[in-house]
């Protein structure tokens, strides 16, 4: 490199110089030679100096997908960008530049080395996605906040850390605050902690970290919690019952209904209301625990499904390979003798026979295919048609244990209907004893009005209850087809890979016989 | 008693109904008890019934005067306890409830032979048979099973012929002389036996009866050796995989099945063939080996062991004969008939009919009907109650033996009279006679020794022969124990000869199993090892004189196979001897197993290196949903094109089939990359065969060396023969005994003799103290000064000497002899040295002297005897 450091006019990271990088850096001597002749592809490369350059902006580096260690250190580079699509990287340096904030790592999710010495960072932030890092260096820059090594805390792998050189090391507490926040840290500053610091520093800071350690647990807890809760609901939902293992549908019921609440205050609807949330209740959690059976029971059933598909398909495959290995064994001490052989026209009846032997190869194993293919559509078809059968029973029980809700929605709009109708008939009388809230009483003004706020309500519930139904109903039905669409597929799928394969390889047998016919005609 | 009545009355019964049939079965009696025999001439009748009892009441159990076992002289009966010379009263009431219960039965069973109840001991006094057993739990764990047990009695004794072997022996020794001479009839040792395993929780018992001539000589020469007999392979109960729902139904088959039919008809037919030439084979064999009829079949008389089932969890009933220690089933047919059984509770009469052996004999001992007990109260005679009260109600003696029956009720066994068993350690591990025990057996020979008898180490030989005449060798194995090379078992089959060693774990070069037709390196053997305690986890190795074969397991980099050939030896003639001229490596095979950690079409599974054509083959891995794998081929020519230059890589030099075709591995770098690393792969691999073979070469030397030393390995807690922790034991002991001597020397009281004086008890006054004080001192002083001069006059006396001796030479100095000289020289030096001491010991006396003697007023003042000394000062 004859160029002078000092001439600080920025470069350009173009093609040019990415392949001068990548020919300098790539294979030496003979195979450098190969190298020169094929050219390298910018995808091939693993590893990548750009060091000295004058580098002013991260550019053009897209190509190197399977790129695992990038430098670029001792550049003027102001801004970390044009890294996203180098998602193996495992090693990058960034020192010796001009950052101001770390950014633009959040795909690197490999990462496990990461130098950004001598930069103008000031806070550590935008790394939660680097879960593997195990070496962070941050020295020589101008980090002040102390809460900054907190943050490190969520590095589970961290082990190296340098910071030297930050306006926090000024401080007198920087390494035993450090190593006590840090405690899986084994080199600071390029030293090791040794055990009696760690010691030290641990009961100094004793009481902070006790406490940050509580509250961090009680984080993790609470995700916990929150996780397991999704995974039930998760569960639940596979078996298109969620939420019926309680009173939720019922308020949801009544959640919209304005008129219902308001008729609930009429004297003896509560105890009505009560009575009837029990027993709409338990009907619901009778449908939840069906669902939760019928859904294992389907699981069962798949699995057992898969299980004989997969024992079918080895068992194919394991004739296949002794086929293949039985004809290999023939086909190698023939081609042996077909070389060793000098008369041509014995020769040319050996490749013959060779040829007839291949094709007959082919023919075994496609029958060997064709059978399994046949075999299989018909177990395919058996399954479709139980699961079919299992789900429509499904849909039938459940629709029964609706209707059931329903008759005691109807039941309970009869007699609320009945109350209303008496309570009316009471205040048009003048006695009726108890005082009712003013909106309630707004709704007796004459026979129409409260029976149509009666209706109302009762058409609301309904609704409700026919939504669920319509609900449940059409996801049991798409998960069905969709899983039959699936198994065909993959069947599919699988035929014509073993038909190719099958092709693949008589291909690369017949080829080879042929080069070696022609190479024995040509001596 | 009412039972045996009963019977006696069925039987007289029967014989009234079936005199006609009586001559056929007289006859078929006749060969089951000599008993049988005597029947004809005593013809029962009623009449003569009493005339009957009176002389049988004669008929004594008569002990017969001939030889015991082991001639009474030889057993020194001086020293043996006095319950051995002498019958407790107890025991004489046992005795007279024997005879009259001896008497009854011979009175009521006349045809059946007298009881075998009390035998003489070695002490001739007569002893009932079950005090005879004394159930002993021995202290070694080995001796807790029955098997083991039984083998340790057969391996212990020698055992000695019946004097007459028709009738049960006079004497009956106790187990502590039989153990004591390790001799003993079928009694002793089934006594022995008994004792054991009711101590350990059997419920066993000792057997009188009849057995066939192998079993009471102890002849196992028609018996298959049980190490020969290979284990019958357990088969494996296929699990029947029920069909499940989805499981594909299989292809139609389309063959005949009338063809198929047909096909199975021929070969059943062809098979019952080969069944019947094999089986007319076999008849025929059996019949050259089976024994001569015996003539005395039946009425050999034998003892051996039964064990009941139900304790020690014993699934059922089993014999032990004790000769063998074998076990066999109740229905063997070397047993023909039990007389009577005891165990040191009880004796039981067998009163079932052995025609058929001991084949339907039914085990019930509290079954009164087939087994008549003599005592009662005993665990195994519940069912006697309630057959008790329903028979024999009409019978003449009624009431004579309901007193008796009372009077058995109120008696137990006596305790036994024999001392505890007790086996050394040392007669416990040299276990035969002399450590050696010799069986012959069915067309084998087995040989045993104690352990450290022999200085290799074995302790067994098992020597099989083709013939019945054992004089064909067919193989030898023998067995070792305690050796430093951990050889287990040598194997020698005479007719391959080939030799296979095998080792427990623990060898330096971790071998399992070695054979070999010769030790000599490059030729066939097979060597196994523990491949845990190898680095390279190599199972084993296979040589043939072309080619080498290992087989690893457990190895980081997946190799599980590697076969190597080799071409013929390149004959070098300038060089020297002593370098090695390897053979060349023609092919070298190599086999992987599955990395999971790579793709599967990353994944080599075989490569081939073909030394000689310079070319590598290269087969992976078939990935889980494919039927193919995919193959490349190098070849390795490094030619020059026209232009002279060097051509590194050319497409036609890797042939490659790929299951599914990836970009990067056509480039010719990748293709360049990957020679380059086999290249290197080769080299290491023709490096690792070369080592293989220097190893081979290793372990065949150490092996020879071993072989010349087999040194034996004596455990650190074998006090007895470890050398070393004797001597360090011994060492101890010695340094105890002088720190205990050298205790007593300090304690030595200096006033005892002075305090003598004086009469004892009293309290000494001052006047007394003080003179006591000034004797002891005196005399104290007088002995020091003694000592002094006896040093003085020693080394004086030897200074004279010297002096004498010096002019002596310088007389005679001219004619002295070079030896006289030498002599001279010596007895100077050597004079001059005890002089030394003496002068030393001199010196050193007169320092101490005053010391000593202060030492000794200081500890007469501290004496509490001499106080009143003290008061004076005080």
């Amino acid at each position: 490199m004859n160029r002078l450091y000092n001439s600080m006019e920025p470069r350009v990271m173009d093609d040019d110089m990415l392949k001068l990088a990548v020919g300098d850096q790539g294979p030496q001597e003979e195979a450098g030679q190969l190298a020169k002749q094929e050219g390298i592809l910018f995808k091939d490369v693993l590893s990548l100096q750009l060091d000295f350059r004058n580098i002013l902006r991260i550019d053009n580096l897209w190509q190197f997908e399977n790129l695992r260690k990038l430098q670029l250190n001792n550049n003027i580079i102001e801004k970390i960008e044009g890294l996203e699509n180098l998602t193996h990287l495992v090693w990058l340096d960034l020192s010796f530049n001009n950052i101001e904030t770390i950014e633009g790592l959040d795909t690197l999710v490999n990462l496990e080395d990461l130098s950004l010495f001598n930069n103008r960072i000031s806070k550590i932030d935008s790394l939660d996605t680097l879960v593997k890092l195990q070496v962070l260096s941050l020295g020589n820059n101008r980090i002040d906040n102390m809460m900054n090594i907190i943050y490190l805390r969520r590095f589970k792998c961290l082990r190296t850390l340098s910071l030297s050189g930050n306006p926090i090391s000024e401080a007198e507490d920087y390494k035993m605050f450090i190593c006590a926040y840090l405690a899986d840290l084994v080199y600071l500053d390029f030293r090791r902690i040794d055990d009696h610091t760690k010691e030290l520093a641990e009961a100094k800071h004793q009481y902070s970290i006790d406490e940050l350690k509580h509250r961090e647990n009680l984080m993790q807890a609470r995700l916990e919690e929150e996780q397991a809760q999704r995974e039930e609901l998760e569960k639940h939902k596979t078996a298109f019952v969620e939420h019926l293992n309680g009173s939720f549908l019922f308020d949801s019921m009544y959640a919209e209904d304005s008129e219902g609440n308001k008729l609930s205050y009429l004297p003896g609807v509560s105890e009505l209301l009560e009575t009837y949330k029990d027993k709409f209740v338990i009907i619901c959690v009778n449908i939840f625990e069906y669902g939760l059976k019928q859904q294992e029971k389907r699981k069962t059933e798949l699995d057992t499904f898969s299980e004989c598909v997969h024992e079918a398909i080895q068992e194919n495959q394991e004739q296949g390979k002794r086929k293949i290995a039985r004809f290999e064994e023939k086909h190698l001490s023939s081609l042996s003798a077909i070389r060793e052989e000098s008369e041509l026209p014995n020769i040319e009846k050996m490749i013959l026979e060779c040829s007839a032997d291949i094709s007959e190869l082919f023919d075994a194993l496609m029958m060997l295919e064709m059978q399994l293919v046949e075999q299989l559509e018909e177990t395919i078809n058996m399954f479709e048609r139980n699961i079919v059968d299992m789900v429509g029973l499904f849909i039938e029980n459940v629709q029964s244990l609706i209707a059931q809700c329903r008759d005691l929605e109807n039941h309970h709009h009869k007699k609320l209907l009945e109350i209303s109708i008496s309570t009316l008939e009471k205040i048009v009388k003048g006695d009726l004893d108890e005082d009712l809230p003013d909106d309630l009483r707004a709704l007796f003004v004459d026979k129409d009005t409260i029976v149509n706020a009666v209706g109302a309500s009762h058409d609301i519930h309904l609704l409700k209850i026919d939504n669920r139904e319509d609900e449940l109903v059409t996801r049991i039905n798409s998960w069905c087809t969709r899983l039959v669409d699936k198994i065909h597929k993959d069947e599919i799928m699988r035929n014509r890979r073993r038909v190719k394969e099958i092709n693949q390889y008589i291909d690369h047998m017949q080829s080879e016989l042929d080069n070696l016919e022609c190479g024995d005609i040509l001596d | 008693m009412e039972v045996l009545r009963e019977k006696v009355e069925e039987e007289e019964e029967a014989e009234r109904e079936e005199a006609a049939e009586r001559a056929e079965w007289v006859r078929m009696e006749k060969m089951m008890r000599p008993v049988e025999v005597r029947k004809e001439e005593t013809t029962l009748k009623q009449e003569t019934l009493r005339d009957l009892e009176k002389k049988l009441s004669e008929i004594q159990i008569t002990v017969s005067a001939e030889l015991p076992a082991f001639t009474k002289d030889t057993i020194d009966i001086s020293k043996l306890p006095v319950s051995y010379k002498t019958n407790t009263p107890k025991e004489e009431h046992l005795l007279q409830v024997a005879d009259n219960f001896s008497r009854q039965y011979s009175h009521l069973c006349p045809d059946r032979v007298p009881l075998f109840l009390h035998p003489l001991n070695e002490c001739e006094v007569p002893k009932f048979v079950s005090t005879t057993l004394r159930p002993t739990l021995m202290p070694y764990p080995e001796l807790y099973n029955w098997d083991s047990c039984a083998q340790f009695v057969s391996d212990f004794l020698t055992m000695v012929p019946l004097p007459d072997p028709l009738k049960p022996p006079s004497h009956m020794y106790s187990s502590t002389t039989v153990l004591k001479y390790q001799k003993g009839n079928c009694f002793d040792f089934s006594t022995l036996l008994c004792s054991m395993l009711i101590g350990s929780g059997y419920d066993a018992y000792c057997v009188n009866g009849y057995g066939s001539l192998d079993l009471c000589h102890m002849d196992l020469t028609r018996e298959v050796c049980p190490l020969t007999v290979k284990p019958k392979e357990t088969i494996k109960e296929e699990e029947k995989v029920l069909p499940k729902k989805y499981t594909i139904k299989p292809p139609r088959d389309l063959c005949s099945r009338f063809e198929q039919e047909q096909e199975v008809k021929k070969q059943q037919e062809i098979r019952a063939q080969e069944q019947k030439r094999l089986r007319e084979e076999e008849e025929r064999l059996m019949e050259a080996e089976k024994a001569k009829p015996d003539a005395l079949h039946g009425l050999r008389v034998h003892s051996w062991v039964l064990v009941l089932s139900g304790k020690r969890e014993v699934p059922e009933n089993f014999f032990i004969d004790p000769f063998t220690g074998h076990s066999y089933s109740t229905q063997d047919e070397h047993f023909l008939g039990i007389e009577s059984l005891w165990n040191h509770k009880n004796y039981w009469i067998n009163m079932q009919d052995c025609w058929n052996c001991c084949k339907d004999l039914i085990f019930d001992l509290g079954d009164p009907v087939r087994w008549e007990y003599m005592l009662l109260g005993t665990d195994k005679s519940q069912l006697s109650l309630t057959e008790e009260d329903d028979s024999g109600i009409n019978d003449e003696d009624d009431v004579e033996n309901l007193g008796k029956e009372d009077e058995d009720k109120s008696f137990d066994m006596p305790h036994s009279w024999v001392e505890q068993i007790e086996i050394s350690p040392e007669a416990f591990e040299t276990r035969c006679p002399n450590g050696k025990k010799v069986i012959q057996y069915k067309r084998a020979k087995l040989e045993k020794w104690a352990p450290y008898l022999n200085s290799n180490g074995l302790v067994s030989r098992l020597t099989t022969y083709k013939d019945l005449e054992c004089t064909n060798i067919l193989e030898i194995k023998e067995w070792y124990q305690n050796r430093e090379d951990m050889l287990e078992l040598k194997h020698m089959n005479k007719t391959t000869d080939l030799k296979t060693d095998y080792f427990k774990p623990g060898h330096p070069q971790a071998l399992r199993v070695h054979s070999y037709k010769s030790m000599q390196p490059e030729m066939d053997r097979v060597i196994e090892f523990y491949e845990t305690a190898r680095v390279d986890g190599l199972i084993k190795r296979e040589e043939t004189p072309r080619t080498m074969t290992e087989y690893y397991q457990g190895r980081p980099d997946f190799l599980s196979y590697r076969h190597a050939n080799f071409g013929p030896r390149v004959k070098k003639l300038t060089l020297s001897s002593a370098e090695s001229n390897p053979r060349p490596i023609v092919k070298i095979t190599e086999q992987f197993f599955r990395n999971p950690a790579k793709p599967a079409e990353e994944d080599v599974a075989e490569r081939v290196f073909l030394v000689a054509e310079e070319r590598i083959q290269l087969r992976y891995h078939c990935r889980e949903d494919h039927i193919t794998a995919s193959k490349r081929e190098f070849l390795r020519r490094t030619e020059v094109d026209n232009k002279g230059n060097k051509i590194i890589m050319t497409p036609d030099m890797c042939i490659s089939f790929e299951v599914e075709p990836m970009e990067h591995t056509k480039k010719l770098l990748y293709q360049y990359e990957a020679m380059m690393h086999l290249k290197r792969e080769e080299k290491l691999s023709r490096h690792q065969v070369w080592e293989s073979e220097l190893e081979v070469l290793e372990i065949l030397k150490l092996r020879e060396e071993e072989e010349a030393a087999h040194t034996l390995t004596i455990s650190i807690y074998d006090t007895k023969r470890n050398e070393k922790s004797k001597e360090y034991r011994e060492a101890m002991e010695r340094v105890m005994h002088e720190e205990h001597l050298r205790q007593v020397e300090t304690q030595l009281d200096y006033l005892a003799p002075f305090l003598a004086q004086l009469p004892p008890g009293e309290k000494l006054t001052r006047w007394q103290a003080v003179r006591l004080k000034d004797e002891c001192l005196s005399d104290f002083k007088q002995r020091l000064i003694n000592k002094a001069n006896l040093i003085q006059a020693r080394f004086e006396k030897e200074t004279q000497e010297l002096q004498k001796k010096q002019q002596w030479y310088q007389e005679n100095q001219v004619t002295l002899t070079p030896e006289d000289e030498d002599l001279y020289l010596s007895y100077c030096s050597q004079a001059m040295f005890r002089i030394r001491i003496l002068e030393q010991r001199l010196n050193r006396h007169k320092e101490l002297a005053p010391l000593k003697y202060l030492a000794l007023e200081e500890k007469l003042y501290k004496d509490p005897r001499l106080g009143e000394l003290q008061k004076i000062f005080a």
